[in-house]
């Protein structure tokens, strides 16, 4: 196979060109996001000249810390995105997003990474991809999960108070409500999966491809991730809602 | 002097809910009046210990309201709240769902149109709870706790949504249907003519701050 064809900058920058029709769409039909427009654009070419920097200098010299380093960070970030600004949120709802979200990531990412790759989990060129895609799905698991569940409480709140005044357990007025949210985050991976190969070529098996990668290799990889990002969404956000709903009402049974 | 139902003293549940001293008494129809804001629904909750006071002593035929198992409580002091709730489905259904949810057969078909008849439910019971209006809500959410026939009945306003003379008929009957099946009665109404009418022990609460 051959390998890819390397990008020069300048034919690199021409790319960029094509946020010109963005650009003038966006103008034609009133939306004022131009400037959200060019602050992501700059945001996604600093950080990821700076993620390609990093994770260059990493594969290079492959060091044991700096590889876990690294994935503690990522899964900081995930969790700091998945729970800041929720106001609605208790304590301990938030200490339960956050260890779900690293337990759930890890299990799935080392069970990938030894197991099925059979590799180190200290390898940072298999951990550091796959834990992005794993623990960035997780985290859009769970702020989906978590939003649906949270804006199902408030609405059906006359609900939960007659569930609670005719003598129901806490535990059984919010479970259902937990089940609901876990369905609604869990769609749009399963839509994914339905659609991928025919609607779309996903992401990362373009990515090999492009890079010399025979495609049956490319779709394995591409299927084995996809598994891995249903299961890690699934566990994540199961994890999270029922830890978490269990801090919405105390030991008097009392919602809080 | 028998011992009152529910008695409380400095209970404070914020700072500008307080009771200092209260008497609920057995076998009357206890009235709970005051101006908006004193706190009369608060205590309705206090009472079925959907909430907790932050200090303060409530007694339960004589005994802290905390030593009581939540649920059971619950399920023995029931509060209509104020606000109707009823899933989208029939009337009858309704009822089949909320005795399900209590893990309870259905009564029979003669008791559910008694306990509706008193409540002057006038729709069929096959009519769906989404077209009722805000009354028929009320009587039909009053209907399904009353059918459970609990020891203490807490009514929150349950004439609110109700015109003057069914709010007279529909209290009539319930008190009665109470009485006869022995169900002590608190009831929150900020209807002066409802109360001069029915109260037999007037609880007066006063607004602070």
């Amino acid at each position: 196979m051959r390998g890819i064809a390397t990008l020069g900058i300048f034919q690199f920058l021409l790319i960029y060109l094509l946020l010109i029709i963005v650009l003038l769409v966006m103008k034609k039909s009133k939306i004022n996001q131009t400037r959200l427009l060019l602050i992501a654009s700059l945001r996604m070419t600093v950080q990821l000249v700076i993620v390609g920097y990093i994770l260059q200098y990493i594969f290079k010299n492959p060091n044991p810390i700096l590889t876990m380093i690294f994935l503690a960070i990522m899964i900081a970030f995930s969790i700091d995105r998945a729970i800041r600004g929720r106001k609605d949120l208790n304590k301990y709802f938030k200490v339960a997003i956050g260890t779900s979200l690293a337990l759930s990531g890890l299990f799935v990412l080392i069970f990938f990474v030894t197991i099925v790759v059979s590799k180190s989990i200290f390898n940072p060129q298999y951990t550091i991809p796959l834990a992005g895609m794993i623990i960035g799905n997780a985290m859009t698991g769970i702020n989906i999960g978590i939003k649906t569940f949270m804006a199902s409480i408030k609405k059906e709140k006359s609900k939960i108070t007659t569930l609670i005044n005719l003598g129901i357990d806490p535990k059984d007025i919010l479970k259902p409500f937990a089940n609901n949210a876990l369905e609604t985050a869990l769609i749009p991976t399963l839509n994914s999966m339905v659609g991928m190969g025919i609607i779309f070529l996903p992401g990362m098996m373009t990515g090999q491809i492009l890079s010399g990668t025979l495609p049956t290799t490319a779709i394995m990889y591409q299927i084995a991730i996809m598994i891995a990002i249903c299961t890690s969404v699934c566990l994540s956000v199961f994890l999270s809602l029922n830890m978490g709903y269990k801090s919405l009402y105390n030991n008097r049974k009392q919602f809080l | 002097m028998n011992e009152p139902l529910f008695q409380a003293s400095n209970l404070i549940y914020q700072a500008n809910l307080t009771y200092d001293r209260l008497r609920i008494e057995k076998g009357k129809i206890n009235f709970i009046v005051g101006e908006s804001g004193s706190g009369k629904s608060t205590l309705l909750k206090l009472i079925n210990h959907s909430i907790s006071p932050a200090s303060g002593e409530l007694l339960y035929n004589g005994k802290p309201i905390e030593d009581y198992d939540p649920i059971t409580l619950r399920r023995e002091v029931s509060l209509v709240s104020q606000e109707p709730f009823l899933f989208d489905e029939s009337v009858l259904g309704n009822f089949k769902t909320f005795y399900s949810l209590r893990q309870i057969p259905l009564p029979d078909i003669e008791y559910i149109n008694h306990i509706t008849d008193l409540c002057l439910v006038n729709v069929p019971l096959d009519q769906n709870a989404s077209t009722l209006s805000g009354g028929e809500r009320q009587r039909v959410y009053i209907s399904i706790f009353l059918s459970f026939s609990p020891k203490v009945l807490l009514l929150d306003e349950p004439t609110s949504a109700l015109d003057e003379k069914t709010s007279f008929k529909v209290m009539k009957n319930i008190t009665d249907f109470c009485k006869e099946n022995d169900i002590e009665m608190i009831i929150v109404s900020h209807d002066k003519d409802i109360v001069d009418e029915f109260s037999e022990n007037k609880i007066e609460i006063v607004k602070k701050g």
